[in-house]
């Protein structure tokens, strides 16, 4: 596997590289629209139903692609201003940033995959829930349970709440392994027949929440936000206390991982389950207890991506579980580390090509990296080379 | 309490267009997964695809005066020629989607595949396409229908048949379910001949041990293309299917609609002919039936109408556990026929 490319893959290169050019030549044939009456009529349409032009959506209209390719990884012309952005540094920040994020969710999610061999599509519901929880204790709105008619308010302090929310969700990892996957595992249920429960539970899971709370944006803060600027960058508050925090936790997981027996047992399981077992681990509770750092580290990363995006929803997670994926896979599936290496690659790509590309297809950009990453590493970055086929 | 209403509702969803048309995405699936064992979580996109081919196609003909590339076309060409495209589209994704992932284990297929579908839905709803795609708002039903439904045979008003009322020819009228339950009759007959085939042999064979079929000197990676091409196909007219009844809207398939395409096929029972149909059938009706008596018998003070949709839909994913856990071979199936297993 870790041969020097084959034809085979250069072939595949080849394609793709025709299939994205193009994709680009349609899509910069479409940007310039002034073309058919068609598109025009949709257009005029569009703007009697109160839709936004492109133009409206990007502050800056969007260079066409043919030139920006050229100009790839140069910053833009500075303003002379100092109050100006530098837009290629300050989607770096962002990126990182977001990364970070996604990497607290997406260790769990690995770790899970290399402990027990399921890719649980129920984990993004775990985000959302850690966030929704947040705001649950912490709003000073009324609040209800589902099926309670009564209505009432929390209103503990934001960091109180946040606690309690990580407890409680590692909690629901906890239970989730007791009372389904555990069971599960002893009736040697397959690992696909899993997935498929964790698809049902995911589309349980999110409709619970949307039951829950409904669909409204949900602010866990209502304090004003204080921006700093730095060099060309525009960094908030709240920005920089969710980037420390994640960092301490992610250095907390790995210090478990690596230097803890605990943390080497885990990565024991992750290996070989069975030699492990003859080893002497308990591999149940090892199993146990990935779930319940799996759900808490979720749940720290949806209520901090709660404060960088300033607002959750029912389905803030869902809406990110296939870029955890992508994480996952690029890094490697069942790897913690691919996770972080995967996350941070992801939440680049994805803020910096917000410089080309239109926002909105921000997440088909990251999805279409896994794509990519599947055909040439199908072990991703960091993974063993073995045969998955 | 409107008993006699509720019925009637949940009888007109038995056999109605959507009924038809997630029927014949799940007949579709039931090639990927119950006659191969491919885990395929992108039916949807397979179905979105198909249903811009169509509807971008008609749309600029119609646009155009009824004129393609200078010749006029009547209302049944354009027709035919909207599905020709939704069909080569479909293929091209299934080719596209197979070809890296198919040599790999099977949760890389399901991650690729549900990748892949939402990026068409992301491409499909993004506003550079605002001209070809319309968006996220998707587009109207007006502007595609109209050659379909020109060619419906039955008048144009209101038709009532026993307690069901339908329009005769526009949107969601007697005309579409004609169209569309004879198709899954074809689609249903070709699984059944095909399941019995050389051909469909093999494929279960794949299922079950795909390293036996490849020391018999098959092509495995092939057969397996085949399958998912095929099933795709069929998926996408699906797709087409389902946007007469409704209009083509970019949101309405993403994963969850998926995640019900499957469970319908779980339900009715997966690698048996009449499965899909009877899943859809089902499903669509018990949503009815419990929607209905949920808002008949729990107090709005408890569940709010506004919360009637998540509450029957978590039931939705409910059962799906409960199937895969308890009952993998669904109604009709066989337990023996259906090892779900890594492949």
């Amino acid at each position: 596997m870790r041969a020097a490319l084959d034809t085979r893959a250069i072939v595949r290169a080849g394609v793709i590289l025709v299939v994205v050019a193009l994709a680009m030549t349609l899509y910069s044939a479409f940007i310039g629209n002034a073309g058919s009456d068609s598109s025009r009529a949709i257009s005029a349409a569009g703007a009697t139903t109160g839709t936004i032009s492109t133009t409206a959506i990007n502050e800056a209209p969007i260079a066409p692609l043919s030139e920006a390719s050229a100009v790839t990884g140069v910053a833009t012309a500075t303003d002379p201003t100092p109050t100006h952005v530098n837009r290629l540094a300050q989607n770096v920040v962002n990126g990182v940033t977001f990364g970070l994020l996604l990497a607290l969710a997406s260790v769990g999610l690995s770790l899970i995959y290399g402990t027990t061999g399921l890719s649980n599509f129920a984990h993004g519901e775990q985000v959302s829930f850690g966030a929704i929880l947040t705001y649950f204790l912490a709003t000073s709105d009324k609040v209800s349970l589902p099926l309670i008619p009564k209505e009432f308010t929390i209103g503990l302090p934001l960091v109180v709440a946040a606690i309690l929310a990580v407890i409680i969700a590692g909690g629901s990892g906890w239970l989730q392994d007791k009372f389904l996957w555990g069971p599960l595992r002893r009736k040697r249920v397959g690992v696909v027949q899993q997935m498929i429960v964790s698809i049902g539970l995911s589309l349980a899971l999110v409709n619970l929440l949307q039951w829950w709370m409904g669909g409204r944006k949900m602010r866990l803060t209502t304090s004003i936000d204080t921006r700093h600027h730095w060099g060309g960058i525009e960094i908030s508050n709240q920005t920089i206390i969710s980037m420390v925090i994640a960092i301490v936790c992610l250095l907390a997981v790995s210090w478990f991982l690596l230097y803890t027996r605990l943390g080497r047992a885990t990565r024991a399981v992750s290996d070989n389950p069975s030699l492990a077992a003859a080893s002497g681990i308990k591999v149940d509770s090892i199993v146990r207890l990935v779930w319940i750092l799996a759900a808490a580290l979720a749940a720290v990363g949806g209520i901090l991506l709660a404060l960088y995006e300033q607002a959750t929803s029912f389905d803030a997670g869902s809406r990110m579980l296939l870029l955890m994926f992508a994480a996952v896979t690029l890094g490697g599936l069942g790897q913690p580390f691919g996770a972080l290496v995967g996350s941070l690659v992801i939440g680049i790509v994805v803020e910096v090509s917000t410089l080309w590309l239109p926002p909105d297809l921000k997440f088909a950009t990251a999805l279409a990296i896994l794509i990519v990453v599947l055909l040439f590493r199908p072990q991703g970055i960091l993974g063993r080379p073995e045969r998955v086929g | 309490m409107d008993f006699a209403g509720l019925l009637t509702d949940a009888g007109r969803e038995l056999f109605a267009p959507t009924t038809a048309a997630f029927a014949l995405a799940a007949i579709g699936l039931n090639f990927h997964f119950g006659l191969t064992g491919l885990l395929n979580m992108g039916q949807a996109g397979f179905m979105l695809l198909g249903m811009y081919g169509y509807a971008i196609t008609v749309r600029d003909i119609e646009n155009n005066n009824g004129q393609f590339l200078g010749v006029a076309m009547s209302a049944g060409a354009t027709v035919a020629l909207g599905f020709l495209v939704a069909i080569v589209l479909a293929v091209l994704f299934g080719l596209l989607l197979g070809w890296p992932t198919l040599k790999l284990r099977g949760d890389y297929l399901a991650i690729v595949t549900i990748a892949a579908a939402e990026m068409v839905r992301f491409l499909g709803r993004s506003q550079s396409f605002q001209g070809l795609t319309g968006g996220s708002t998707g587009i109207r039903g007006k502007d595609f229908k109209g050659p379909f439904e020109s060619l419906s045979p039955f008048p144009d008003r209101q038709i009532t048949i026993g307690p069901f009322t339908m329009h005769g020819s526009v949107s969601t009228s007697w005309w579409l379910v004609i169209v569309s339950w004879s198709f899954v009759a074809v689609a249903a007959l070709l699984f059944w001949r095909l399941s019995r085939s050389p051909w469909g042999r093999v494929l279960k064979g794949v299922r079950e041990d795909e390293d036996a079929v490849r020391s018999l000197g098959k092509n495995v990676y092939g057969y397996k293309m085949q399958a998912l091409v095929l099933g795709g196909v069929i998926g996408a007219l699906g797709g087409v299917l389902w946007s007469f009844g409704n209009a083509v809207a970019p949101d309405s398939m993403g994963r969850p609609t998926t995640f019900w395409i499957w469970t319908l096929l779980l339900l009715g029972g997966a690698a048996t002919v009449f499965g899909p149909i009877l899943g859809s059938a089902l499903f669509w009706t018990a949503l009815v039936l419990v929607k209905g008596l949920a808002a008949m018998f729990i107090p709005a003070t408890w569940l709010a109408p506004t919360q009637l949709e998540p509450f029957s839909l978590m039931l939705v994913g409910v059962t799906l556990m409960l199937l895969v856990i308890f009952r993998p071979q669904g109604v009709l199936g066989d337990r023996r026929e259906l090892a779900i297993n890594d492949r």
